[in-house]
């Protein structure tokens, strides 16, 4: 069966791959875009796919937090379901940029150049929270996976669940809220509204659900309690979208019927109870979804039947949609098999609670406080107040950092354009200490050095990304010169102009060096007198004012040769005689104006 | 697999992007018809409010943190005179070498020109004080300078187009195609680079003639203290005589460019007279450019 479904996620990614090859090769021409927004289909698959992210770390974390009893089997399905649609979520992004390789620009750190990131840009905020969600999420299902299968020997994991679960509670809702100010922040009237941080989450929350109650019925399996949460949700989602209609008349009819029609067939027992016809209005939820989103990102006037995806839409748009089907059935169906074991554990069959195992940990729990704890050595101190603390500190300070090395930029930063950030990396401080210790016990010597790799890897693209991309000059390229440019080109002005702008902060303006400047920066060189101007002779000066030398820099790139000719004519003409006083007045008139070829 | 389709990441300015030799360069002529193509088929006009002169209200809203600063660069645009010829519009072409588009583009009336003719009347970048383009620029790309221009810098610019999409005017413009590979850019003008693939631009307000004139002030400024001559004035550069390309090419005199805080400039005195207007989806954000008609 799994084996099947990987072949056909293969035949929608192998197309799919295609298409996004030809996409990051064609840039953003490459699909339909709309005039007006300069936004497309990767956006919408973004936001779409991101929205599914939600539904693993949401129903476990959440239900975990809140002392909902929920099967292992069904957590670790849609925890794994949230890695995958999250690694599918950051690639849309990728494909969506212009200029792919200046991505990492979008990270809020400096680089080597004095640049920082746009703080106050709520892309720069998405950027953060999704790392540290995916991250995070990550941690989460790598314990839940090792806390299953070894539990006897490990209940230090499976007690730090319960705080992590407490940690990306508000996390996820974060996530999308943030995803949400993507658009809300914007002035696109179709975007704005208060409501849109509740609109989305209430989407992704939804969605998730249908992605996770579909993937149980492969699995032939089915969680009524998710279902009935599917339905809720369809029906808060209409009240939404009734809402957005009537404040601002815009209105996707087929993601109405899709995810807020078809959903209400559950009501009727047959349905219902059928596997096929169940799977059916979970795949029909998910379809009215990605409608929706396709409206919201692109709400063109000639919206076809099939909401966004108008006559300009191409075959890269369909493609881009197939990739990321293709590539969530079969990644999400390889880890399952691949992970089949530890997934349908002997011990832990299907409906089975991790709750068994957490009594067994309350009651010890319960032993333990009814000891005496001096202050802050309490487990609750140590397992969750003590890293969140942490994490507010070392968050404080990034706040603190960012706010100061914007103070000489133009970039207006206050503290509340840091808020969004804020959030998330106290999180991810917290969780990084709170799963450290625990984890390294538990993996072999070799998962360790694997860890340390990824660590060096790590602090590489760091360093990378504070070193920037190249800042050659572009290539030369054939130039064109504006005939009244060219006039003055070479002209005595002009050559007075460049050396008074580039040579005079050294070589002063009257030609004599500028003393106080060199002396206090390089050892002061041999005095340029006419009679040393001339030993060196024309050419090789001109060589030195376009390649440098020593302690000069070089120009090459700045001025051309007429212009490097000029200066060391005018230089010349300036310098003074060895041991002569020079006198005030320039011999103008001697200076030969070379033609304009 | 995945990785394949990576690799081609490098390849959209390396390898095969530019790889076209012989590239033609198309004419003046081109620009010309392209121009006057753009004009006939122009675009929505934007419904107009009266606003208060630029710099006149100190707007705590403005993103411009050198609010002390002595300049503050706009223009006025006058509507009783502009008939819309469009020579503004070939002016700005040949000074920021903006490429023509491909014949697909075109019949979408998708042109690069930095000015638009909308409803008869030229808009481009208003250059608000306080401008929703460099609020949601992830990498400060787009950005106000302290003469109050909201400026770009392309080798920063990862193309996002969230600047694109939250410009009311939709005065961004985004490269869509390697117009140099493609043989639809020209270099008229050396002093301003030619944008690549991928990047967003807009009107600059001419920032190159600016830079030079502030270049030669400082120059002159400088000789003269080295030479021991009083310094007239304040010693403070103002940018006067300065003009863009698109107010020096209106034959009418409809577009007029100067210093909003500077009460010598032509801009100031003229615009003193009038009634201002802005569109009214940009005049809460303090604007740079605006448009006046009659008599105050």
């Amino acid at each position: 069966m799994f084996r099947l479904l990987m072949y056909i996620g293969l035949a929608f990614l192998v197309p799919g791959l295609a298409a996004v090859g030809f996409a990051v090769y064609e840039g953003p021409v490459s699909w339909g875009v709309d005039a007006v927004t300069f936004w497309g289909v990767p956006v919408s698959l973004f936001v779409f796919w991101i929205g599914l992210a939600h539904a693993g770390t949401l129903l476990s974390a959440i239900f975990l937090a809140l002392n909902v009893s929920m099967d292992r089997r069904t957590a670790l399905l849609a925890e794994l379901s949230t890695l995958v649609c999250l690694i599918i979520a950051a690639i849309y992004p990728l494909i969506h940029l212009g200029v792919i390789g200046n991505f990492y620009m979008v990270a809020p750190l400096l680089d080597a150049r004095g640049n920082f990131a746009n703080v106050r840009s709520p892309l720069v905020w998405d950027f953060c929270c999704i790392a540290v969600y995916g991250l995070l999420s990550l941690l989460f299902f790598v314990l839940h996976l090792i806390g299953g299968a070894k539990s006897n020997m490990l209940d230090g994991i499976v007690k730090i669940r319960r705080s992590m679960a407490w940690l990306l509670f508000p996390l996820v809702l974060w996530v999308h809220t943030i995803v949400s100010l993507d658009f809300a922040t914007t002035f696109v009237p179709e975007w704005r509204g208060a409501f849109f941080p509740a609109y989305f989450i209430a989407g992704a929350i939804f969605s998730g659900l249908a992605m996770v109650n579909l993937l149980l019925c492969v699995e032939n399996y089915r969680v009524r309690l998710l279902e009935k949460l599917m339905l809720v949700g369809s029906w808060v989602l209409c009240a939404l979208w009734l809402w957005n209609f009537l404040l601002k008349g815009d209105f996707c009819v087929s993601a109405f019927v899709f995810a807020g029609v078809l959903p209400q067939f559950l009501l009727v027992e047959n349905v219902r109870e059928s596997r096929i016809l169940r799977s059916m209005v979970c795949f029909s939820i998910l379809l009215g979804m990605l409608l929706e989103r396709i409206f919201l990102v692109a709400p063109t006037p000639q919206v076809s039947a099939l909401a966004g995806i108008s006559d300009s839409s191409r075959w890269v748009d369909w493609g881009l949609i197939a990739f990321g089907v293709g590539c969530f059935i079969h990644l999400f169906f390889a880890v399952r098999r691949w992970l089949s074991k530890p997934i349908e554990n002997d011990e832990i069959l299907m409906g089975d609670v991790d709750e068994v195992k957490e009594s067994e940990e309350s009651a010890s729990e319960r032993n333990a406080r009814a000891k005496y704890f001096p202050p802050l050595t309490t487990p609750e101190y140590r397992v969750l107040r003590l890293p969140v603390l942490f994490g507010i500190l070392v968050s404080l300070l990034f706040c603190i950092w960012t706010v100061s090395s914007n103070a000489d930029s133009n970039i207006q930063v206050s503290l509340i354009s840091v808020v969004p950030v804020f959030f998330p990396i106290v999180v991810l401080v917290a969780s990084v200490i709170l799963c450290a210790k625990p984890l390294w016990y538990v993996f072999e010597s070799r998962a360790r050095w694997c860890f340390v790799g990824v660590c060096v890897l790590l602090a590489g693209l760091f360093g990378a990304f504070y070193a920037g991309g190249s800042s050659m000059p572009a290539a030369s390229e054939s130039r064109e010169t504006r005939a009244e440019h060219a006039e003055d080109m070479n002209s005595y002005a002009r050559t007075i102009m460049i050396w008074n702008s580039r040579c005079s902060a050294c070589h002063g303006v009257d030609g004599k060096f500028n003393e106080k400047f060199i002396r206090e920066f390089y050892p002061v060189p041999q005095k340029l007198t006419q009679q040393r101007l001339d030993s060196l002779g024309l050419d090789s000066l001109v060589k030195v004012v376009l390649k440098g030398r020593v302690n000069m820099n070089p120009y090459g790139d700045r001025l051309s040769e007429d212009d490097a000719r000029a200066l060391v004519r005018y230089m010349r003409s300036i310098a003074p005689i060895d041991s002569v006083v020079i006198e005030d007045s320039l011999a103008t008139d001697s200076i030969p104006v070379e033609v304009v070829p | 697999m995945m990785a394949a389709g990576f690799a081609l990441f490098g390849c959209r300015d390396g390898l095969l992007g530019s790889s076209s030799g012989s590239r033609k360069l198309p004419t003046l002529g081109d620009f010309e018809d392209e121009v006057r193509r753009a004009v006939a088929q122009g675009g929505r006009g934007f419904e107009l409010v009266k606003v208060p002169m630029p710099g006149s209200i100190k707007s705590s809203l403005s993103t411009v943190r050198s609010q002390d600063s002595a300049n503050r660069f706009g223009m006025a645009i006058d509507l009783d005179v502009c008939d819309g010829c469009g020579k503004c519009i070939l002016a700005c072409n040949m000074e920021n070498n903006v490429p023509l588009v491909t014949e697909d583009e075109a019949a979408k009336n998708r042109f690069m020109h930095w000015i638009q003719i909308c409803g008869g009347v030229p808009f481009m970048c208003a250059h608000c004080g306080d401008a929703p383009c460099e609020k949601v620029c992830p990498t400060g790309a787009a950005n106000h300078t302290p003469d109050g221009l909201s400026a770009m810098m392309y080798k920063r610019c990862t193309g996002s187009r969230f600047c694109g999409a939250n410009c009311p005017l939709h005065a961004r413009k985004f490269n869509f195609n390697d117009a140099q590979a493609l043989g639809l850019a020209r270099k008229f003008n050396d002093e301003v680079p030619q944008r690549g693939k991928g990047v967003m631009e807009k009107c600059s307000m001419c920032l190159q003639r600016l830079q030079n004139d502030r270049l030669r002030f400082k120059t002159e400024v400088g000789v003269a203290k080295a030479a021991g001559v009083p310094v007239l004035g304040s010693g403070e550069w103002r940018g006067r005589g300065v003009q863009t390309a698109c107010s020096e090419a209106c034959s009418k005199h409809a577009i007029i460019f100067g210093n909003w805080l500077d009460e010598n400039s032509e801009l100031v005195k003229v615009a003193s007279r009038r009634e201002l207007y802005a569109p009214s989806v940009v005049a809460g954000l303090d604007p740079s450019v605006v448009y006046m008609r009659g008599r105050r």
